[in-house]
């Protein structure tokens, strides 16, 4: 872990040495620690690193580097005597029984006429030098960052981090060899849940991203707008969530695969269209980052406390579809499902994200992209593109009624034909009407796509761990990771245990659902929230109560140690 | 070519002496004289009687919530920037609910039409007061009278931006026909406020009341002066009602600053498929 002061570049820091641990053919998962401001507050990022796949963090700190006391101080309660303490005896004391490695930050800066945030170069240098690692890697990755500004900064860059790596080798001589190149080196990307989102959404075609920038979300957009000279999608900031959500379904009404971004607050703003989206049978992808509400909440920190307010958002009964991903891997996955769902069925389809997922980064192998990329299909369900001309231009039956409750779609433009997109109730050709059969009709139509949806497209949760256990965990979303993390360890307790992952959240099939859940079973849900959320979901659409609750509220993500203390052995 | 039956959809249900009787011929008149058929063309429509007009005209359309028509037909022509894309609204839905849009519409220089029916009342929901009413109008929301003072649309549109501004009036067909071509004709955002009488629900701002206060812009009216257009904007509060563009010039559309559209449309463009060209930032 590195903790510093806000504004100071820590957060780059963190991501770098992610990307060198993965380099070096390791896998990482790691947070970020943030205040909601710009400077003045703490930072701290870690890093979990180990040689199998992971998707959790550790309780224990291995090398806390502490740019500043506070570091120290906020963090301390997670070494032991084996943990590594990077610092600088010049700016502060330490106390207790830990392996101390002072690093002259603020004297390598100065004499190196260097600015402040140079000393996150010098603090790469020296975690890898603690960690017996060769320092190439970090050079490599100085040469790549800074090449656009000239050799020169580069050079100044390798520097101090040598200067690092040399100091901590010095104070340091015998470190134990942690981080050392594994022999094989699988290719593997470094990515958080919102570059995933961003990735799968290319991937899906997503011609138009539109957004309004809200933590933890506004990363989504940064990204998309950074690749939109390659990838030709077209992003808009807009004025407001209102705009934002109506410009990607008048987009969508023009043909173009649309997606928008945001958190709890703007959704809540963006809820009349998404209605408008339901009634006017409008294909759109939702990304909701959730962070702790209610109103301005705790915008850098995580919950799950948007579950019932997004399956239920929108005025007026409509279909819509909601999936929540549990890794980056579940993110693209059900990114590229999204868009093709959207389309198929004509309705908005909300991603539930949340801080942890959306801001932690992830490593995965570079084959499971490359493979996903090569068996994606785009299905625009029964959007039809070419349409012979009649005679005269007529009225296109949009909303036909259909058995399955989708029906034919044209795009505007197509010669010889028009419709509208009526936000009032309307017939099948679009026009308004107040007439009870129409409808009763249109209404039927709507809410069949769910039918048709749950017999063809809906997942059952995953089952994880043992397969005759007696206690059974029952969780969604990015909660996954800590829960197999926790199953791992009430193994080695004795104590075999299942885990039952929802992803496709919304709407469940009741019966097949229900028959999941078994007589003399004990379940235990696990959220990150206060009340349960995904349990009264699971009451209300399906009948199955589940009375154990593991919930955790205070801003901070479900951990493999938090389960631990709270579950009854 | 088309005429002006190949537009007509359902009959209006308008007041029999509405304003927007004259405004829908004049929107539907300008779509034939352009050459328009009703699947070459893109509306949007806002809620209120001037939405209404919805099954009224045939088009590509999108019949939106109250308010949002701008980023819909924003959203529209960023998709397909081929396509002429016209919002027909009122002045609650475009000035009230939905005035954000506007400033913001303004600002980036959309390439789309608005054309917003000004009658100073909420028709549709049976007479409150509009935010472009006088100040002291008095309706079944304000029964004192209007605390506020009313939002000076036109004055609104320029200082964020606009590159065509102009008024009309319900009762000249004629002028509205002309006005709404060039505005669909320019290249960028244009706004065309039509002064509509409520006859049901506005005894003040009546057709004889219009008509002793609009005065056309004289031939030599100079369309490019921004300080020249905000002062025949504010001469509202004197009650005077210029007629024609108030203010035109030539600025780059949004879609036209846009380099992913230079050569095609979003919605016409093949698929990307070097996404190993994104990776190197996860490496």
């Amino acid at each position: 872990m590195i903790g510093g002061e806000a504004g100071f570049g820590i957060m780059t820091t963190g991501v770098v040495f992610a990307k060198i641990a993965t380099r070096l053919g390791y896998h990482i998962f790691d947070y970020v620690e943030y205040p909601s401001l710009i400077r003045g507050g703490h930072n701290a990022y870690e890093v979990h690193v180990a040689d199998f796949e992971i998707r959790h963090l550790k309780p224990t700190i291995d090398v806390l580097v502490c740019l500043n006391k506070e570091t120290f101080d906020k963090h301390s309660d997670r070494l032991n005597k084996e943990s590594i303490v990077v610092y600088d005896e010049n700016d502060f004391k330490i106390e207790g029984d830990y392996k101390k490695v002072s690093v002259s930050f603020k004297k390598i800066v100065t004499d190196l006429k260097g600015q402040a945030v140079m000393k996150n170069t010098v603090a790469l240098g020296a975690s890898l030098a603690t960690l017996g690692a060769e320092i190439d890697e970090l050079l490599k990755v100085i040469e790549e960052q800074f090449a656009r500004k000239g050799e020169a900064v580069v050079n100044i860059n390798k520097q101090f981090a040598q200067a690092g790596y040399d100091s901590a080798q010095k104070k340091f001589p015998s470190p134990n060899k942690l981080l050392t190149k594994m022999t094989t080196v699988e290719p593997k990307l470094v990515l958080t849940g919102n570059e995933a989102f961003s990735l799968g959404a290319v991937i899906a075609d997503c011609r138009l991203y539109s957004a309004y920038p809200m933590t933890p979300s506004s990363t989504v957009l940064t990204v998309l707008a950074a690749w939109q000279k390659k990838s030709k999608m077209v992003v808009r900031h807009a004025e407001d969530e209102i705009s934002v959500i109506n410009t990607a379904l008048g987009a969508s009404f023009a043909g173009v695969r649309s997606a928008v971004g945001t958190s709890g607050g703007g959704f809540a703003l963006m809820v009349e269209s998404v209605s408008l989206a339901g009634v006017t049978e409008m294909p759109v992808v939702i990304f909701i980052a959730q962070r702790p509400g209610p109103a301005t909440g705790m915008p850098t920190w995580t919950e799950q406390g948007d579950l019932l307010f997004t399956v239920h958002s929108g005025h007026g009964e409509f279909p819509k579809i909601v999936f929540s991903p549990g890794t980056v891997e579940e993110m693209i996955e059900l990114t590229g499902k999204a868009f093709n769902m959207a389309d198929v069925y004509q309705l908005p389809v909300i991603i539930l994200s949340d801080m942890y997922l959306s801001e932690g980064h992830k490593s995965l192998a570079k084959k499971f992209i490359d493979d996903f990329i090569a068996n994606y299909k785009i299905n625009r369900g029964k959007l039809v593109t070419s349409l012979k001309p009649s005679g005269k231009t007529q009225i296109y039956l949009r909303y036909k009624d259909a058995e399955d409750g989708v029906s034919e779609r044209i795009i505007p433009g197509v010669p010889g034909y028009y419709f509208q997109a009526n936000s009032y109730e309307h017939v099948e050709d679009g026009h308004t009407t107040e007439a009870v059969q129409p409808r009763v009709i249109q209404v039927n139509k709507r809410a069949r796509k769910w039918k048709t949806y749950l017999q063809n497209d809906f997942r059952l949760p995953e089952y994880y761990g043992d397969s005759n256990a007696t206690d059974v965990f029952v969780s969604w979303g990015s909660n996954k990771g800590a829960i197999m993390e926790a199953q791992k360890q009430l193994t080695e307790k004795g104590m075999k245990t299942g885990f039952w992952h929802f992803t496709h959240i919304y709407p469940m099939d009741k019966e097949k659902v229900k028959g999941l859940f078994k007589e003399n079973i004990r379940y235990i849900l696990v959220e990150n929230n206060s009340w349960g959320q995904f349990g009264k979901l699971l009451l209300a659409e399906t009948g199955v109560e589940i009375k154990e609750k593991i919930l955790r509220y205070d801003g901070r993500p479900i951990s493999a140690e938090y389960i631990l203390e709270n579950i009854k052995l | 070519m088309t005429n002006i039956n190949d537009f007509s959809g359902y009959n209006p249900t308008w007041c029999p002496g509405c304003g927007d009787w004259g405004i829908g011929l004049s929107i539907k008149q300008a779509f034939v004289q352009l050459g328009y058929d009703p699947s070459s063309v893109a509306v949007v429509f806002g809620i209120g009687c001037s939405g209404n007009m919805n099954d009224f005209i045939n088009a590509y359309a999108m019949h939106s919530l109250h308010g949002r028509a701008l980023p819909n037909a924003i959203g529209i022509k960023l998709a397909n920037h081929n396509l002429p894309v016209v919002a027909i609204v009122g002045d609650g839905d475009c000035y009230g609910e939905g005035g954000n849009h506007l400033l913001h519409a303004c600002r980036g220089n959309h390439d789309i039409t608005v054309i917003v029916h000004d009658n100073s009342v909420y028709g549709l929901t049976t007479g409150q007061v509009a935010p472009t009413a006088a100040k002291g109008f008095k309706s079944k929301s304000t029964p004192s009278g209007i605390i506020e003072v009313p939002i000076n649309p036109m004055a609104l549109a320029l200082i964020n931006g606009a590159t065509f501004v102009a008024q009309s009036f319900a009762g000249d067909m004629a002028t509205m026909v002309s006005l709404i071509k060039a505005g669909i004709a320019h290249k960028g955002f244009s706004l065309i406020n039509i002064l509509q009488p409520c006859v049901t629900f506005n005894k003040i701002n009546t057709f004889q009341y219009y008509l002793q206060r609009v005065y056309k812009l004289p031939q030599d009216y100079k369309k490019d002066d921004l300080k020249e257009a905000l002062g025949k904007s504010l001469e509202v509060g004197q009650e005077k009602f210029p007629l024609g563009v108030l203010y035109q010039v030539e600025r780059p559309s949004f879609t036209d600053q846009i380099d992913q559209l230079k050569d095609q449309t979003l919605v016409s463009r093949e698929r990307f498929a070097d996404f190993q060209n994104l990776y190197q930032d996860f490496i």
